[in-house]
């Protein structure tokens, strides 16, 4: 990287539901002020504005609407798509503008109202985008894309003795920490028994083992180190990024031998940005970790790297991912208990490490937390994105 | 999407049987599971496609499968649905890649990883779908199958 690059600044909306007396655009100016006022800038410093799809439109135009808004006119601009790493690849595409010089602060942004266009889960209309199957799946992918996860989640229980209540840990521990996040959808205190006695939706996920879609507006701005260091005394370095996709599109059917308990793209997303930031796994003080669905937070960190294969059984009951324990994950309640808006669930999880780098993260502070990641997959784990982000000095 | 008539409470979408997979949609009806087989490098293949993924020929001929496999995993479906159904991954016994089917059978005589047979439902004039279901008589022999 030719120039190292800093986020000063971000800002966001409580995830819920905000129905259709505001747009979009409008939700995204409004995390875009709140971020500009907390890095101390003005409008017209921003030159690059980079977004995800908010379903509008698919053309992109979106960008047009929101410059024209602001009175900015950006040198780069890109609305980038790629399933639900689209926030993370947002994010690395201003990261490379500015480290390639062609703009010095970017705005990196998304908005999306998921709670009208889904209801409550992610794709639950029957039939709805069954193009994202293959023709042989398609008549029976009445349910969305939960059933893949659900069958990850159940040759987890067979291969390494997890039962229901280790996948119900995982929720209790987000909501926990949830009830501390100011931007949570879901706050209300929860138990293990709460969740096993939730309805069913696909066995063996109940309601609380998913994520609600919902909506939300988030914005974080990049800097050149140069800005970055005459702007802010609190710069967060993006020092390491890696990106794998996998040959395979929710359950790999093209051949036997991929396990649905452990997934490659994850691993090797890891494994690139920890390389690139120098750091090795152990060194990583905090991180947030998407899962749409609770048994993925027992795969994601063996994958990533904390423990090995099979090891998160114990370890989501002992505290070792709480705060305080080996490596604290989803410190603001993760996709399950934070809301999952899933165009900007990646910059929301951002702002979460960026907070607990900056020391703001309050009664959830990772005590002295330098380094963190965020991890982001699209598909079932088939795309994923891994940031490391550093405090500066 | 589809309403069968004799059992109502089972929702099946139509799928988009575009040209390079109508012979595995034929194959059904005839009760035969069909996979592509590259006429240049021999490659057989799941699910079909217009083009070889190894070697991107257009030489396609078609073979039939044993119709055998192991349950890799399944999930019984709750909602949107008036009647749980389980959904399953299936490894093709020929070890060329899985199925995502419908699974007839009550949940609690699942295994994973237990010897599974295909059978095959008329689910209107025009189509004809996969299930699979355990296969309790042929569970000795799973691991011999072969072309």
């Amino acid at each position: 990287m030719s120039r190292r690059v800093a986020i000063i600044g971000y800002g966001c909306l409580k995830i819920g539901k905000y129905g259709s007396e505001v747009s979009e655009n409008e939700l995204s100016i409004r995390a875009i002020k709140l971020a500009l006022e907390d890095a101390g800038i003005s409008k017209e410093d921003v030159n690059g504005l980079v977004t995800t799809p908010n379903y509008l439109l698919t053309l992109g135009l979106q960008l047009s609407v929101v410059s024209e808004y602001l009175r900015i006119s950006p040198r780069v601009a890109a609305e980038i798509a790629c399933g639900g790493i689209a926030g993370g690849l947002a994010l690395k595409h201003a990261m490379n503008e500015i480290a390639l010089g062609h703009a010095d602060i970017v705005v990196c942004y998304g908005s999306v109202k998921e709670s009208i266009r889904f209801k409550n889960i992610a794709l639950v209309e029957p039939g709805m985008g069954i193009e994202i199957y293959d023709p042989t799946t398609q008549p029976y992918a009445v349910a969305g894309v939960i059933w893949a996860y659900a069958c990850s989640g159940r040759r987890y229980m067979y291969e390494y003795g997890a039962t229901e209540e280790h996948f119900a840990a995982a929720c209790v521990r987000n909501r926990n920490n949830a009830r501390h996040n100011p931007w949570a959808a879901f706050t209300t205190p929860i138990t293990i028994e709460d969740v096993l006695k939730s309805p069913i939706l696909c066995s063996p996920l109940k309601l609380l083992d998913c994520s609600a879609a919902r909506d939300g507006a988030a914005a974080v701005v990049l800097a050149s180190e140069k800005k970055a260091r005459k702007i802010t005394d609190t710069p967060i370095y993006i020092v390491g990024v890696g990106e794998h996709h996998d040959n395979s599109s929710f359950i790999p059917t093209d051949r036997c031998d991929k396990p649905i308990t452990s997934f490659v793209a994850a691993r090797e997303a890891a494994q690139r940005a920890l390389k690139m930031a120098k750091v090795s796994v152990d060194d990583i003080d905090v991180a947030e970790l998407y899962a749409p669905f609770s048994p993925q937070e027992l795969m994601l960190p063996e994958d990533i790297g904390w423990f090995k294969k099979g090891e998160m059984v114990k370890a989501i009951m002992d505290g070792s991912t709480e705060i305080g324990g080996k490596i604290p994950i989803n410190t603001d309640g993760g996709l399950l208990s934070r809301g999952h808006p899933a165009m900007v669930t990646p910059i929301y999880e951002t702002i979460s490490i960026v907070r607990q780098l900056r020391g703001e993260s309050g009664k959830v502070q990772v005590d002295g937390a330098e380094i963190g990641l965020i991890h982001c997959e699209g598909g079932m784990l088939n795309n994923c994105i891994v940031f490391i982000f550093r405090r500066g000095d | 999407m589809i309403k069968l008539s004799s059992q109502p409470e089972i929702i099946y979408l139509q799928p988009k049987n575009h040209e390079p997979t109508l012979k595995f949609w034929e194959g059904l009806k005839n009760r035969k599971l069909l996979a592509p087989r590259c006429g240049d490098c021999g490659e057989i293949f799941f699910p079909p496609r217009g083009f070889c993924p190894k070697c991107l020929s257009e030489n396609i001929e078609w073979v039939e499968l044993s119709g055998k496999g192991k349950l890799h995993s399944w999930t019984e479906i709750h909602y949107l649905t008036p009647k749980p159904y389980i959904l399953g991954v299936i490894d093709l016994a020929e070890g060329i890649g899985r199925m995502i089917s419908r699974i007839e059978a009550e949940h609690k005589e699942l295994k994973i990883d237990m010897p599974m047979k295909v059978d095959f439902i008329d689910v209107s004039d025009k189509l004809t779908l996969f299930i699979w279901r355990p296969d309790k008589v042929d569970s000795k022999h799973q691991k011999s199958e072969s072309f």
